[in-house]
């Protein structure tokens, strides 16, 4: 397996990048509606610190990621007819969109809440904001628009991806398997 | 008869000198000591605690210093009254959690109170400081001893800048009770720091 794409498979590193994002943002969605709905604890100041450790690890993942697609050939599009692309690279952009938007809006969340966080109880975070109970609420209030919205385009992706696979049977989801 | 009008005579006058020696003393001592009072405008008294080692800083809105200075313009008592409900840590849900039982109990205690027993002049080697007020803090519902190290600078001949900072312990008024006693997460020590303005009252 090369580390680099090809105009019909995508490279190691592309995958790599591709499926660690995925399982992190399946246990961060969970965590995070989890954290929410707990009642102030030590538990929940641990839940919450895991929350941020992970969703920084995903912000630093996305952004290097970008920057190999940037550089990177990609694999050409399925075929498929101009409504199907447009839709497969409008819910592409989204997800890229949403999450550099998702970490971002958590650490603004963060910040004007007044709140430090050490990630990994290591690395402390520094504050973009500060405590500001305004911007806190319009930061939570995009953090929730935009889980909602990575949720149904996850769903989306993830059902086109099966559709491929099992109906249309070609190799969109081979090229991104190992 | 007369030997008695003498004693009369002098016991009189020495109930004449005693009352105005104690005239005297009344009406002099307050014009010695100085009362100072707190600007609220321009006075900010705020802490820090700690959450994994990192600070989170909060301040008291509303609280008041009162201040006596000797002829010598020496501090010789000091008292602070902080209400404990304006506690602010720049965030709602804190504001409203640490008002709860396990922290500061607002509902049952609302007000801390510091009163100065008697001061220290710091030595030379304690840059900033030029006093330390040992004295009793009232918080919780406990009382302990504590001193706060203080410089008083006079800016003008009615106005005086007072700042200091000290460390307490949150566990010794037992703020922060149940799983939150350990102070793993939630350190224990809190950093307390002040800039107050104060000037003298009119009385």
């Amino acid at each position: 397996m090369s580390l680099k794409n090809s105009p019909d498979q995508w490279g190691w590193l592309s995958k790599l990048f591709h499926w660690t994002t995925a399982l992190l943002i399946f246990i961060q969605i969970p965590l995070g509606f989890y954290a929410d709905s707990l009642k102030l604890s030590p538990f929940k100041l641990d839940i919450f610190v895991w929350h941020k450790s992970l969703g920084m690890l995903v912000l630093l993942l996305v952004i290097v990621r970008l920057l190999w697609r940037i550089k990177s050939t990609i694999p050409t599009a399925i075929a498929g007819n101009a409504l199907e692309q447009l839709l497969a690279k409008l819910a592409h952009g989204s997800m890229y969109a949403l999450m550099l938007a998702l970490p971002l809006s958590g650490w603004l969340v963060s910040s004007a809440a007044n709140f430090p966080v050490k990630l990994f109880w290591l690395i402390p975070l520094p504050a973009i904001s500060g405590p500001d109970e305004a911007l806190k609420s319009l930061a939570s209030e995009v953090h929730e628009i935009c889980v909602f919205a990575l949720i149904i385009i996850l769903v989306t992706h993830i059902g086109a991806a099966l559709w491929h696979h099992l109906q249309l049977r070609d190799n969109a989801l081979k090229r991104m398997w190992f | 008869m007369a030997i008695n009008q003498t004693g009369q005579d002098r016991l009189s006058r020495l109930f004449a000198t005693a009352c105005i020696a104690l005239a005297a003393t009344l009406l002099w001592q307050p014009s010695l000591a100085t009362e100072w009072q707190s600007e609220v405008d321009n006075s900010q008294l705020n802490f820090a605690a700690s959450f994994q080692n990192l600070p989170v800083n909060g301040r008291f809105k509303t609280f008041s210093v009162k201040c006596t200075t000797d002829q010598a313009a020496r501090p010789v008592n000091l008292q602070v009254m902080v209400s404990v409900a304006s506690a602010d840590m720049g965030n709602m849900e804190f504001n409203h959690e640490i008002q709860a039982l396990d922290w500061f109990n607002g509902a049952d205690h609302s007000t801390a109170i510091f009163t100065s027993d008697h001061f220290e002049i710091a030595p030379e080697s304690k840059a900033g400081v030029d006093y330390i007020a040992h004295g009793k803090l009232q918080l919780k519902g406990v009382e302990r001893a504590v001193a706060v190290p203080f410089d008083w600078h006079q800016i003008s001949h009615k106005q005086v800048a007072m700042r200091g900072e000290l460390s307490l312990d949150r566990s010794d008024f037992g703020i922060g009770q149940g799983e939150w006693a350990t102070g793993e997460q939630i350190g224990l020590a809190v950093r307390v720091w002040f800039d107050v303005r104060m000037v003298i009252t009119d009385d």
